[in-house]
């Protein structure tokens, strides 16, 4: 099975969970944004947990189905349309050969997700398919796969099996309008009196020119009280670091491995696929929890999707 | 979470990582307890530890929550018992066996072509470019870290006559093998970025390959003594052509 980009969209790009074991030669983890619904779109395709998928960003690629397939879109809702006859959301679709999918509108989240009917898919480099700077180009052909036979009857049978439930709860989680939960870190009490007020009181918001490696926020400068002078330790997905000119950067999916800025802390791993999905300019709020609450809520949401 | 056990910082980091730590400081011995503790966990092939990141005086086990962790016990709790454990055996077992470090005798072109802030340092500094370029190739480095970019190697430490702050606005472009300084600190860039380090020189080695059995030439604990080669040299043994 392959796909052709038609037309590139401004940053999309094959991903998956992404790649772990290889950090400490500086290798990024990579892997989906909204981590939740990549693992929807795979759960109602009953594909493999590592299968690669389609993430898309809005202005979104063109893409060209150069055979029959079976395709299921989940995350951000761009008003997605096949030959311009609309489609929906979080459920199989048959698509024919030839068909191209567009992405009309963003209205509603920053980030949507392809995944496509396959059996295993060999890994491209070091146990995964997503990698930094594999940014899709025009005209170029992307394989999955291999292609199934039977896909009309394939397609009825995942119909039947959608779990609506499942649905619900991750959109449920990955657009609700609540605050961001944090974790303080390491630096966390290097912080101002008033900078730690101000942060979990004020509003923030992303940065339009935010991307897959970070997202730079607008909001109240924060200040420390010793000059920041660390040295560089381990980063994760989700550490908000504070630069020196007092802004802050919440550190995404193609995350360098080490940091030497003030790491204030971490916002929580099941949070995370809903800031990815924020738009730009978008009011939030940090909130402060606990490492019990951030783990049980992330083992009951990773549970769902019994993979 | 955060304990004190002996000499030892352990607390969690976000919600799926634990770190590790010593004393805040850029020191040999340091780095040598954490690459053992390193390797110490590498052999027990614990279930569900992603990532093992040493960095000068921290080591980082980013865990994946399903796997490292179970329902019966808080998280904390589980951390806590685990750290403990580990660190109690790692102490009784640390003083037995010590790895050869690997040195590595790295060329460095120190031609102008290259050395993009050398001229600059050397009039800061009041010192010739001829005994920057010594007093560089002077020191035995240690890795203390890899990182930030894939193969990315910062070492220490830099003589405190060629000690130079790193750029306030960092270059749009600094080519691959690059060789910089900053602080205490000496480092070579993987790839053509981005980077605001004093660029002093050029290796003609590519530290980091894509190929799965190559990837980042140094690992963090060895050692680099950098010797400087003329441009015809380096480009008899350019890996980037």
């Amino acid at each position: 099975m392959s796909i052709q980009i038609l037309h590139k969209g401004i940053a999309d790009s094959i991903q998956d969970i992404g790649r772990y074991g290889f950090q400490h030669l500086g290798i990024q983890p990579n892997g989906c944004m909204d981590i939740f619904s990549a693992l929807l779109a795979n759960t109602i395709l009953q594909n493999d947990i590592k299968a690669p998928v389609i993430e898309l960003h809005f202005p979104s690629s063109e893409i060209k189905f150069l055979e029959e397939t079976i395709i299921c879109i989940t995350g951000g809702n761009f008003i997605p349309v096949i030959n311009e006859k609309s489609v929906e959301l979080n459920t199989p679709i048959l698509v024919q050969k030839n068909e191209v999918l567009s992405m009309l509108q963003p209205m509603k989240g920053k980030t949507a997700y392809i995944a496509i009917k396959s059996d295993y898919q060999e890994a491209k480099w070091l146990n995964s398919n997503a990698y930094s700077g594999n940014r899709f180009e025009k005209d170029q052909i992307i394989s999955f796969s291999k292609y199934l036979p039977n896909t009309s009857e394939m397609a009825q049978t995942l119909v039947s099996m959608l779990n609506p439930t499942l649905i619900k709860k991750v959109q449920d989680l990955v657009f609700m309008d609540a605050p961001i939960r944090i974790l303080p870190g390491p630096a966390w009490q290097d912080l101002a009196n008033n900078a730690i007020t101000k942060l979990i009181s004020e509003p923030f918001s992303i940065k339009s020119q935010s991307n897959r490696m970070g997202f730079q926020l607008v909001g109240p400068s924060l200040a420390l009280n010793i000059p920041n002078n660390y040295l560089s330790s381990a980063v994760t997905r989700g550490t908000l670091q504070l630069l020196p000119s007092g802004e802050l950067i919440v550190l995404m999916a193609d995350h360098q491995t080490i940091g030497g800025y003030a790491n204030l802390g971490q916002i929580i791993l099941v949070d995370l696929p809903r800031f990815a999905q924020m738009k730009p300019g978008q009011p939030f709020k940090f909130v402060l929890t606990n490492l019990e609450t951030a783990q049980t809520l992330y083992r009951e949401m990773y549970a769902s999707f019994k993979y | 979470m955060k304990i004190k056990i002996q000499e030892w910082s352990v607390y969690s980091v976000g919600d799926h990582a634990l770190v590790f730590a010593l004393e805040a400081k850029m020191d040999i011995t340091i780095l040598q307890k954490l690459k053992q503790l390193n390797e110490f966990i590498n052999a027990k092939k614990i279930n569900g530890i992603l990532d093992i990141i040493t960095s000068y005086h921290t080591l980082t086990v980013v865990y994946d929550m399903i796997h490292f962790l179970s329902d019966h016990n808080e998280a904390s709790n589980q951390l806590l018992i685990f750290s403990t454990a580990l660190l109690n055996e790692f102490e009784k077992n640390s003083l037995v066996q010590k790895k050869e470090t690997i040195l590595y005798n790295v060329p460095v072109c120190y031609d102008p072509l290259f050395a993009l802030d050398l001229e600059k340092i050397s009039e800061a500094k009041n010192i010739s470019t001829q005994e920057i370029i010594k007093i560089h190739c002077s020191i035995i480095y240690d890795v203390y870290s890899i990182g930030f970019l894939p193969g990315f190697t910062y070492m220490g430490m830099v003589n405190e006559k060629i000690q130079i702050a790193r750029h306030q606005k960092p270059r749009a472009q600094v080519a691959a093998g690059s060789v910089g300084i900053a602080g205490l600190q000496t480092g070579i860039y993987p790839i053509n970025c981005p980077g605001g380090w004093q660029i002093i020189g050029k290796t003609p080695w590519r530290i980091f390959d894509a190929n799965p059995n190559k990837l980042a030439k140094f690992k963090v604990g060895d050692q680099v003594q950098f010797f400087s080669i003329s441009k015809k040299e380096f480009d008899d043994l350019n890996e980037y052509k």
